[in-house]
Formats: C-alpha cells, sequence, structure tokens
C-alpha cells in the first residue's frame, strides 16, 4: 500500500501513512517505523528535477550532477552508464554472451513437464542430483534448503527475491525483461514440488519493466501455474537481499534483520516454514528438468554446476551480461568484453559493496561459492565493476564505504555506529584506526549486510596503501 | 533425561535457553543492554560477545544447545566487546544520573569494562519530549537498544512507539513523528521500566 500511494502522488506524506495504518488496522508507529526505512520512498514532495544516476558505474564514466540536477542511488542501468536516472527494459544488445539460461526463451513447457510427470519427493530428487546453489551470492545448495522446509511437515512459503538492490548488478530485470517465460517454468517447477500455500515474487520498486514483461508473460500463460504468485515491490534498500528482511518487508513490517535461529524454512513469512530463492536460482530450475541433471552438471564445477550471471559494468568496453560456467576465472570475463575502456585496467570491484577489489595479479581467481579473496573479493551475485586508468580506486573505495553506512538498516551498532565511521576514518586518512573499525564492524554486525561491509575498504588498503595513507 | 551441557570456561553448565542465559547462571559476568528478561530477544547491542567454538556470537541469540564450548574472556572476544561497548558509548552524552529503574545499566556496564581507543562524541538526536505527564524522553541519551520499542509492541502490544528511519537516521520515535502526548501512549511505563540509559526518565520520585 506504500508503494502504491508512492505511485499516485509520487511521495508518501504523514496523513497518507496515518491512513494507510487506519485501513490495514496496525497501529500507526508501526506503519512509520516501515515507511520511514525505505530509500525509495520520499517523506517530502519531490521537486521536478533531473535524475542523474551517482552509482559506482555511472561516476567512474563521468556521471555528476550539474546545477539543477539531482543525484540518485544506482539506478541499475549500469551496462548504459552513464544512465538516465529512470527504469526501462533491459535491451537484447547488452546480453552479451549467452548460454543455456540465457538462450532465448523456449516455446514448449517440456520441463515443467517433465517435473509435472514426477512426485514431489522424486522431483526434488532431481534438484539435489543436479547440484543447483543458490544465485542469490551465498550459493547454499537449493535441494537442502527446499528440503528444510519441507520436514516441518506444514504449509510452506515460496519468496522469490528479485529485489536485486545491488549497484552494478542487473541480472534479475534482464531475465524478466527478456526470458520471462523461462523463469516462469523455473517457478512453475518450484511450485510444484513445495506445493506453496503461499507464493510472492518480490520485484526492485524501480523496475517497473521488469514487472510489466513479468505481469505480461503471466497473463499470457494463465494455467501453466497452480495459481498466480503475489508480485509485489519494494521500495528499495540494499539490505533486502538478507532474507529476513525481506520476509518482515513482505508481512509490512520494519525492514529489519531478524534473529536466526529460527530459520526461514523452520519460521518465515507469518511463521510459515519459508523458502527463498533467487530469480536467477528459480529460473535455472527450468534447465535443470529439461535436460536433466547429468546434462546440467557438464557445466561448471563438480561442486558448484551450472552458470553464473555476471553483471560487468564500469570501464569496460563492452559492458553487459555474460553468462559464463562457474569456476570462470574473472579475468576471462574482461577479455571477453574487450578490455579497458581507456588504458588499462587497474582494478575490479567484485561482488560489489560486499565483495572487494582485486588488482590484475589476481584476475585468475574463479568465480566459485566461497571467498574469493581472504580480503573481500566474493563471486556475489555477479556484479563486477571494472576501474580502467583514468579511474581512482580511493574513490571508489569511499563510495563503497558511503554506500554501507547509508544501506545500513540501523538495527545493530556496531554496522549503523560502526560504518559510518569506517567511511569518515578512510576520508580523513586515519588509517591506523580502520583495522578495528572494519573487523569489529564485519564480525559483530547481525547480518550479512554489516558482516560484508568491510570487504572494499579493506582490500582496497591491502592492494594500494600507498592511496589511503 | 540428561540435559546437554555446555562448556563455559571451561565449567560444565546446563545448556538451556540462549547462551548468554547460561553465561550469567554460570556466574559469569558479560555486558548485555538489549537483553530484556520480559521480552523476545533483540539482538541489536551486540555488547555480549562470545567465542563460542572458535566463532564470535552475540550470546543473546544462539541457543546454549547448539554450542559446545565456549570462551567469554579470550583475547578477541574482550577486544570486539570493547570495541561495540566503545561505539555504544560515544552515544550516551555526559548528564545527570536518574532514569528509570535500569537507567544507570549502560553507564555501568561502561564503566566495568575496559573500552578501547577514542571516544566520539555522537548522539541520536538532541530532542526531547516532555509532554508526557509522568516521564519525559532525551534523545541524546539513547543507545537504539529498541527495548523500549519491543516493550510497547511486543510486550503491552500497544504500539505507540517505534523505531523510524535506517543508518543513523535511526530514531525512537512515538506514532507518526509525534509526541508522547500526541500519540497512543497509555502512559503504562514499559518503556521507562526497560530502558538501560537516562533517555526514558520518571518524571516524580516514587513515594512509598
Amino acid at each position: 500500500m506504500l508503494h502504491a500511494e508512492r505511485e499516485r502522488s509520487g511521495w508518501l506524506s504523514r496523513d497518507a501513512i496515518v491512513a494507510i495504518a487506519a485501513d490495514c488496522r496496525i497501529p500507526i508507529a508501526e506503519a512509520w517505523e516501515a515507511a520511514t526505512s525505505y530509500p525509495d520512498f520520499p517523506l517530502s514532495p519531490p521537486l521536478p528535477e533531473t535524475r542523474v544516476c551517482t552509482g559506482l558505474s555511472c561516476v567512474l564514466n563521468g556521471a555528476q550532477p550539474g546545477p539543477g540536477e539531482v543525484g540518485t542511488s544506482c539506478q541499475f542501468r549500469c551496462a548504459d552508464a552513464p544512465s538516465p536516472g529512470e527504469d526501462a527494459a533491459f535491451p537484447e544488445l547488452h546480453i552479451r554472451r549467452s548460454g543455456p539460461l540465457l538462450a532465448p526463451d523456449p516455446v514448449d513447457w517440456a520441463g515443467l513437464e517433465h517435473a509435472r510427470s514426477l512426485a514431489g519427493a522424486e522431483a526434488l530428487r532431481v534438484v539435489a542430483d543436479s547440484g543447483l546453489r543458490g544465485r542469490g551470492g551465498a550459493y547454499f545448495p537449493v535441494a537442502r534448503k527446499w528440503e528444510g522446509a519441507l520436514a516441518q511437515e506444514r504449509p510452506v512459503a515460496l519468496i522469490v527475491n528479485g529485489e536485486e538492490g545491488e549497484p552494478g548488478v542487473f541480472k534479475d530485470r534482464a531475465i524478466l525483461c527478456r526470458r520471462p517465460k523461462r523463469f516462469l517454468e523455473g517457478l512453475a517447477i518450484a511450485m510444484h514440488v513445495l506445493a506453496p500455500a503461499v507464493t510472492v515474487v518480490f520485484l526492485n520498486g524501480e523496475a517497473a519493466a521488469a514487472r510489466a514483461s513479468l505481469e505480461a508473460c503471466l497473463a499470457g500463460n494463465e494455467g501453466m501455474l497452480p495459481y498466480p504468485p503475489l508480485v509485489m515491490s519494494g521500495g528499495g534498500g540494499y539490505v533486502l537481499g538478507e532474507e529476513t528482511t525481506l520476509i518482515n518487508a513482505i508481512e509490512g513490517r520494519k525492514p529489519v534483520p531478524r534473529l536466526r535461529p529460527p530459520y526461514p524454512v523452520e519460521s518465515g513469512l507469518f511463521g510459515i516454514p519459508t523458502v527463498v530463492n533467487n530469480v536467477e536460482t528459480v529460473t535455472n530450475l527450468s534447465l535443470v528438468f529439461r535436460g536433466g541433471p547429468e546434462l546440467f552438471r557438464e557445466t561448471g564445477t563438480a561442486d558448484a554446476p551450472g552458470t553464473k550471471l555476471v553483471s560487468l559494468s564500469g570501464r569496460i568496453r563492452h559492458p553487459g551480461l555474460y553468462e559464463l560456467p562457474m569456476g570462470t576465472p574473472v579475468g576471462a570475463v574482461f577479455a571477453a568484453a574487450g578490455g579497458a575502456l581507456e588504458g588499462e585496467i587497474v582494478a575490479a570491484l567484485v561482488g560489489g559493496p560486499s565483495g572487494g577489489f582485486l588488482p590484475p595479479s589476481e584476475f585468475h581467481r574463479p568465480l566459485l561459492p566461497g571467498p574469493m579473496h581472504p580480503t573481500g573479493a566474493v563471486a556475489g551475485s555477479g556484479g563486477i565493476v571494472v576501474l580502467d586508468s583514468t579511474s581512482d580506486i580511493r574513490a571508489a573505495a569511499l563510495a563503497m564505504a558511503a554506500f554501507n553506512a547509508d544501506e545500513s538498516c540501523g538495527k545493530c551498532t556496531p554496522c549503523r555506529e560502526g560504518s559510518p565511521r569506517v567511511h569518515e576514518s578512510l576520508a580523513a586518512r586515519d588509517v591506523a584506526s580502520l583495522d578495528e573499525l572494519l573487523e569489529v564492524v564485519g564480525v559483530a554486525s547481525l547480518c550479512g549486510l554489516g558482516q560484508m561491509a568491510p570487504g572494499p575498504v579493506r582490500s582496497a588498503l591491502h592492494f594500494w596503501p600507498e592511496l589511503f595513507a | 533425561m540428561t540435559l546437554p551441557a555446555v562448556l563455559i570456561d571451561g565449567a560444565g553448565v546446563v545448556a538451556s535457553g540462549s547462551l548468554l542465559d547460561a553465561v550469567l547462571a554460570a556466574g559469569i559476568d558479560l555486558p548485555h543492554l538489549c537483553k530484556d528478561d520480559n521480552l523476545p530477544p533483540i539482538g541489536a547491542c551486540r555488547t555480549c560477545l562470545v567465542e563460542a567454538d572458535g566463532r564470535i556470537v552475540a550470546s543473546c541469540s544462539v541457543p546454549a544447545a547448539s554450542v559446545k564450548e565456549v570462551n567469554t574472556s579470550s583475547e578477541r572476544a574482550i577486544r570486539l566487546r570493547g570495541a561495540v561497548l566503545a561505539l555504544t558509548a560515544a552515544m550516551i552524552a555526559p548528564g545527570p544520573g536518574g532514569g528509570g529503574p535500569l537507567g544507570g545499566t549502560a553507564r555501568a556496564t561502561i564503566e566495568a569494562h575496559p573500552v578501547a581507543g577514542a571516544v566520539f562524541a555522537r548522539s541520536t538526536g538532541e530532542s526531547v519530549d516532555t509532554t508526557n505527564p509522568f516521564f519525559s524522553f532525551h534523545e541524546e541519551e539513547c543507545i537504539l537498544c529498541a527495548r523500549c520499542v519491543t516493550a510497547c509492541q511486543a510486550l503491552q502490544h500497544i504500539s505507540a512507539i517505534g523505531m523510524s528511519g535506517r543508518a543513523r537516521e535511526t530514531r525512537v520515535t512515538p506514532g507518526a513523528g509525534a509526541t508522547f502526548r500526541d500519540s497512543i501512549c497509555t502512559s503504562c511505563g514499559s518503556c521507562v521500566a526497560a530502558c538501560p540509559t537516562t533517555a526514558l526518565r520518571p518524571k516524580m520520585e516514587l513515594s512509598p
């Protein structure tokens, strides 16, 4: 309802929030705490203005708000950098390399038919045999997550996470805009196996084109799903990538992480055992059931089969989406993308604000689950931002420190208080105090956002100490 | 039936409840600013860090039975607790005593534990809300532990107050950015009773 009001009037007035609270029969303070926690919900009328994206990829490509223009957070058109600050359908042109997942949308429903020919337990076995891991960034085995929820022997909830709030990542938008049918087949398969009592597809509030494409595909293929999923749009916020935060957002609560245990598969959405899977993960199910688990395993590594969608942007000749086998070295991505825009590639931010910077000497490292480099780099959700000879590594590290400070949900002390101080110390060249600050933010924070936040700063300090002294 | 045991600083302790419960039951002092026996675990203050099976965890949100061995006084645990307390200490402006029944908790905890490094001044806000007849709210003493809000929402089921905003803009806020008087506050006093600082202060001395 907050989202609908923002769409209607452009902002959320106090009266509107009070009215929504009355409509929903919830206390005003609870509506207020939720409404004031999303970056995309303005609490004052927006002025007519030209928006300029100030995400890292756009800044590296010269974006800077001029007079009369207002800088916005990342608008996720990183392959178009510097991009105009509004959403548009992901262009087919920017799918630079496709593999099985990004091959043109299938014309039939062979994967779904195969899944439906199997009983739930047999279909679950196929998922387990495929070795499919979650593509949101944590790479948890999909079958184990599903088994965890089904073992509760209660009705389960299925949430597809398409919030995609990480600057430099646009793969879920691309799938939904360009391969919606393959996603829909994956979703139908997941709904067949899990038989969820509730199914929610949660999208980024700014991803209007992806939502329109998904809704058109749903409308055109009625009957392929047991029932239509609830499609929800959020109000932004990187922390919604954390699944318990997403669950709180769907419940209409303030988007902050919950303590674990209980894990979502035990008690998630409204206390129901809940499976949260990423859009890319769900889309992979189509491949698993079309070709079978053996064929799926032929790509990638034994421990991490399949492909990964890499969102490549920044100072690179051919930015866009690259589908590559799991285990591909980072450097091979750059070779495929035509190298630096000017001069040489001097660094890459691998894994975005939760990842880390790597110098060219580390580009042999493969895209695999787990830490790619101890200072921070991770394959994560596949976002890589390239810095070339014209780029300022120090400024990029400062931008990531500022992003993580701003995106803290504010719940726990180390992340809320510590991450802004990381940015301050870095900006003031006070490197001596950073070691302990980075450690306390990384170790003591409640959720993954805070725990991963030190990566970009720690890695930049490790590889380029001279820039920060 | 044998109850599971957890080894805390070398001594076997019955593993019931949270790890923090087990540590405190063993008579070991550990900071805990957002734990409230009347409330579900909040996990916001992150001061109850211990080393459990080699990993640093906030002991309030880990079931004791899920852990084998705990070290509450490893060099790393002590150092990190001090670092979190330093971040917390920076939020409390030096001021008068008073406050609710637990009002001295945060300050006493900070004084009892080594707080490393420089303490920076950073207050949540400067507003003072005196509109409630029985208590006042002083933002500059607030450490955002969320005990008052959790007491209001999860114990009393009133929800007169909430945590508004995010990142450094997070605040304890009545209603839709209202004052206590203009909110649905019933003056039950649960928030004042839960506050570990002097942010929420009773207005009158209680007489017997």
